[in-house]
């Protein structure tokens, strides 16, 4: 019965997005949602078998964080090929999922806290074996072009794989006797035991094949963005776990179906791709996955109460109905697809630039950062004078996965300018080349694609620059010598780590009596920071600077520095002057070092619209940027200016 | 008596073992003025845990409170704002919590939803709809008696001590002597069996979840308190955290089993580890690792002292 409810649900999506959102109902659009859902696709599938059984894998998304960093170090460090290195790579998932097994089926713990334990476990050791900076790119095109390119022209690989991967896991859990003793395992274990079925083999196998699924998606990651990293698919498992909830797996174990999590999957992913497409914020997406996630648990148990039986003979009928149906829906979703988009094409050739107010599409690394919050204001300032459409998206927390996806739905939707601070310049730049090609005008800003991949960069100040800026701040308030500590986003954070590397070559250099003495993460979190730098003070009593190097961990570290009472310890970094302001006129923040933000969004949006009109070109040398003058241009960079110290002094005359 | 709670006394091993190396290795963790720190800096993730021990007794789970924390914090930062005392604010972010958590108790009394679900769906509902509403922004600007309550810190960190040390008492004492927290070990055990004793599983499980909305609320209160701003995105992960603290305190997720003493272990234990690797100087990148190992030990011993005394 659930099957046919979410049928209606994806029919009214599209029915709905196809009216609403722009060039949503495309072949291209199709095949970027089949893309999109590779990864979490593939662990929704494996966790439906899981779930089935009346457990539950919340270590995969982590796993997949591990996988993908032993895959880089065994093709980049041990030279290892790249099919061994794949080969391997399966084998350390499976023999996680295998762990998780062990612990679940020999001691007879429950899979919850287990899988919350490995969890962190495998995260931990991708962090740990990185030391959080490194990261693995530059693999070779033809492994990249499995997950980047298009197979018979318009077919993702990913969608192939997911469909095979469709179909065995079917096979196994829906028409095999293992399958149906999954199920009877998870209606009773002692049941299943007491009717002969092997249960710890049969748990064990699960949970392997779940580790090994999240090793296949990481190489499916690794493939799509080009780049290894530890923060491979953070917070998947939750998306996965969603996913088959919602296409009618029982979270008590025993029913639940194949076609019912892909049903679940298409009907999250096409919601957030349509509301993307319709230029809805992507908060709203959140909210209605949580109440769809209610609405289609909480009807199927409304029904129950009226019908006291549920049926269970004809299952098999069912599924056989909906794979049929599906197919006939997606057969002909392609064919009106196809003939839809030859259309569109011809329309969008057909319309004359300039009678239309020009897009301009803007992202941030995350959308709540306050960092970006006060990028976007200027940005919208500058919009309102220039009389553009700002269309402002982008992850809500740093998720480079999820740029990529913002990315490809502005090309779908066809606008004018792309601009993009870049979270990971390896695996955007694919996509970023790809919106060249269709003759849209590519900026970055903030942070910077690969050179080839965009037109021009709005330069706010080099990663260099604010290295030495922060080494030689540091470096004054310590006179010269003694030690410091440096609370950082999280350890994998691209720019922090970047910046760090920089401060520690500048006090090596000129410098050599400054000491580091630890560098702890924040995650971003003012709370974290606190508790991080307390503890900082009690352990290392002759550090007195604290370098904070992300907007919330400055006032974080503040705080605590004010409540040890310790007036001979200063803090500096690098934040928004109004989260400051109380510590910077309490003297304990010394400065903080940051460029106008403002001003950032507002000559990327400036820029944008110079692009648009011709007058950004290569070969110039500045542009006029309304309320900010000229601006100079140094080759493909346009310059803010350089970095900004707020101190006491100043402070007050900025408001972001 | 040692079989009984086998499991939180593997937890008081572990923790006294942790200490013990502590103790030789970073005798400074020991100074009074840090334990006080690391004593509020916890006293949130404890109340939390009260709520969650609750929930888990009752053979349910609650994975929003993350969320709920946040809402909570920036509520009492906007009343706050708007002229209301740290106590009145604090009392609205705890009213918005309870009905977020009454949302939850209907939905798994009323409609039978499972709760992983139903807090699954809220989990990612209230985040988002928090962050659509507040776009990130953070509460600043707050009236200068709002930090501590307008106690100073020594006052304000008193208070938060002495909430603390009386809410985990008042349950503890309450847990074995009064009524109404006994329905929760009976309907956890057997929410059949409980029914045909004539409890009511249904108002039973509205009651938790509605209770453990107000304990996270309260849980955010006494954590915003200690800053001067309200950050929009608090909580990230503390259900976690909430989770991890009651089950390595010896709670069963399956229902029925849960100690209020094996929770405060708990959260001592991993309240303990986080600090205890920066002081014994181990980097902070095989940090995340050796937590998720600190779990699975605990789980181990605890697997282990079960199939001893079965």
């Amino acid at each position: 019965m659930r099957e046919w409810r979410l049928l209606a649900l994806l029919a009214l999506e599209i029915a709905v997005f196809s009216f609403t959102a722009l060039n949503f109902f495309t072949v291209g659009n199709a095949a970027e949602v089949a893309r999109l859902s590779g990864e979490v696709g593939l662990l929704a599938l494996a966790q439906t078998c899981v779930i089935i059984t009346g457990g539950i894998d919340l270590s995969a998304g982590s796993m997949m964080g591990l996988c993908a960093i032993v895959f880089g170090v065994l093709w980049h460090d041990a030279g290892l090929s790249i099919g061994l290195s794949i080969l391997a790579t399966l084998g350390l998932g499976a023999l996680g999922g295998f762990f998780n097994a062990f612990l679940i089926t020999r001691l007879r713990a429950l899979p919850l806290i287990v899988t919350l334990g490995t969890l962190s476990l495998y995260r931990g050791m991708a962090e740990g074996i990185t030391e959080g900076v490194r990261n693995f790119s530059g693999f070779p095109q033809s492994f990249l072009s499995f997950g980047q390119g298009f197979w018979f022209g318009f077919l993702p690989p990913q969608a192939i794989l997911l469909g095979v991967a469709a179909v065995l896991f079917w096979l196994l859990l829906q028409r095999s006797v293992i399958g149906r003793g999954l199920s009877a395992i998870g209606y009773s274990p002692e049941g299943a035991r007491y009717a002969g079925i092997p249960v710890r083999a049969r748990l064990s196998l699960v949970y392997t094949l779940s580790g090994l699924t999240a090793s296949v998606a990481a190489i499916v990651y690794v493939a799509h963005l080009g780049q290894a990293k530890s923060d491979a698919g953070t917070g998947y498992e939750l998306m996965a776990i969603t996913a088959a909830v919602l296409g009618g797996t029982s979270i008590f174990g025993g029913s639940g179906s194949i076609a019912g999590t892909l049903l679940g999957l298409l009907s999250i992913v096409l919601l957030q791709n349509g509301l993307r497409l319709s230029d809805k914020p992507a908060e709203l997406a959140g909210v209605l996955t949580g109440v769809l996630l209610i609405a289609a648990i909480g009807m199927g148990q409304f029904s129950k109460l009226f019908k006291d039986e549920r049926i269970t003979d004809g299952i098999e009928m069912k599924n056989s109905q909906v794979a049929v149906l599906s197919t006939v829906i997606i057969a002909a979703a392609l064919l009106v697809a196809g003939s839809n988009w030859w259309m569109v094409r011809s329309l969008v050739r057909e319309s004359p630039r300039g009678t239309h107010k020009p897009v301009v599409a803007l992202m941030p690394k995350a959308k709540g950062d306050p960092y970006f919050v006060s990028c976007r204001q200027g940005a919208e300032e500058a919009a309102r004078e220039l009389g553009v459409d700002l269309l402002w998206d982008g992850p809500t927390d740093l998720d480079p996965a999820k740029q990529n996806e913002v990315v490809e739905g502005w090309i779908t939707r066809g606008v004018d300018t792309i601009a993009v601070s870049v979270e990971n310049s390896e695996g955007i730049s694919t996509v970023l080349r790809k919106a060249r090609a269709k003759g849209i005008k590519v900026l970055t800003w903030d942070a910077d694609a690969q050179a080839d991949a965009r037109d021009f960069f709005i330069n706010q100040a080099t990663q260099q620059g604010i290295g030495y800026a922060l080494a030689d701040e540091i470096a004054r308030l310590l006179h010269g010598q003694g030690s410091f500590a440096v609370v950082t986003a999280s350890l994998s954070a691209a720019n922090q780590n970047e910046w760090m590397k920089h401060i520690k070559a500048r006090l090596a250099d000129k410098y050599p009596k400054i000491k580091l003495a630890a560098i702890r993460p924040s995650d971003g979190d003012r709370d974290r920071a606190f508790s991080e730098t307390q503890t900082i003070l009690r352990v290392y009593p002759d550090v007195k600077v604290i370098a904070a190097i992300a907007a919330p961990a400055v006032p974080g570290a503040a705080e605590a520095v004010k409540q040890s009472g310790r007036s001979d310890v200063k803090v500096t970094g690098l934040s928004l002057p109004n989260m400051c302001k109380p510590y910077v006129h309490a003297g304990i923040i010394e400065s903080v070092v940051l460029w106008k933000t403002r001003d950032l969004g507002y000559l990327t949006v400036q820029a944008a619209k110079a692009m648009y009109d011709g007058v950004l070109r290569p070969g110039v040398t500045s542009i006029p940027a309304g309320r900010l003058g000229n601006v100079e241009v140094r080759g493909d960079n346009v310059m803010l200016g350089a970095p900004f110290f707020f101190t006491k002094q100043n402070i007050d005359q900025f408001d972001f | 008596m040692i079989q009984r709670y086998s499991r939180e006394i593997s937890t008081g091993v572990a923790l006294l073992g942790l200490l013990a190396v502590l103790l030789f290795a970073a005798p400074s963790f020991f100074r009074p003025a840090n334990l006080r720190e690391l004593l509020i800096g916890n006293a949130a993730l404890l109340i939390a845990a009260i709520g969650m021990t609750l929930v888990i007794l009752t053979g349910h789970i609650d994975i929003s409170i993350g969320s709920q924390f946040a809402i909570a914090s920036v509520v009492m930062g906007l009343l706050a704002k708007e002229g209301a005392s740290t106590a009145a604010a604090a009392a609205g972010g705890i009213a918005a919590a309870a009905v977020l958590g009454a949302m939850n108790g209907i939905l798994v009394a009323g409609l039978g939803i499972p709760s992983i679900v139903v807090t699954l769906a809220s989990m990612i509902a209230l985040r988002n709809a928090l962050r659509w509403a507040t776009e990130g922004k953070w509460v600043q600007d707050l009236p200068a008696t709002f930090q501590w309550a307008g106690l100073g810190q020594a006052g304000g960190e008193a208070l938060i001590l002495i909430l603390t040390g009386t809410v985990f008492a008042a349950f503890a004492w309450a847990s074995c002597n009064l009524q109404a927290i006994r329905l929760l070990y009976a309907t956890g055990s057997s929410p059949e069996a409980a029914r045909l004793a004539g409890i009511r599983p249904p108002r039973v499980f509205f009651f938790v979840f509605m209770g453990m909305g107000v304990l996270t609320g309260l849980a955010a209160a006494l954590n915003t308190i200690r800053f001067s701003e309200v950050q929009g995105n608090a909580g990230i992960g503390l259900e976690l955290q909430a989770i991890a603290a009651v089950v390595v305190g010896g709670a069963s997720i399956a229902g029925g089993r849960a100690t209020l003493p094996g929770t405060l272990l708990g959260v001592l234990l991993l309240a303990t580890i986080g600090p205890a690797l920066t002081f014994a100087g181990i980097n902070a990148f095989w940090e995340k690792a050796i937590q998720g190992s600190i779990i699975l030990a605990a789980v181990v011993m605890n697997a282990r002292g079960k199939s001893a005394h079965a």
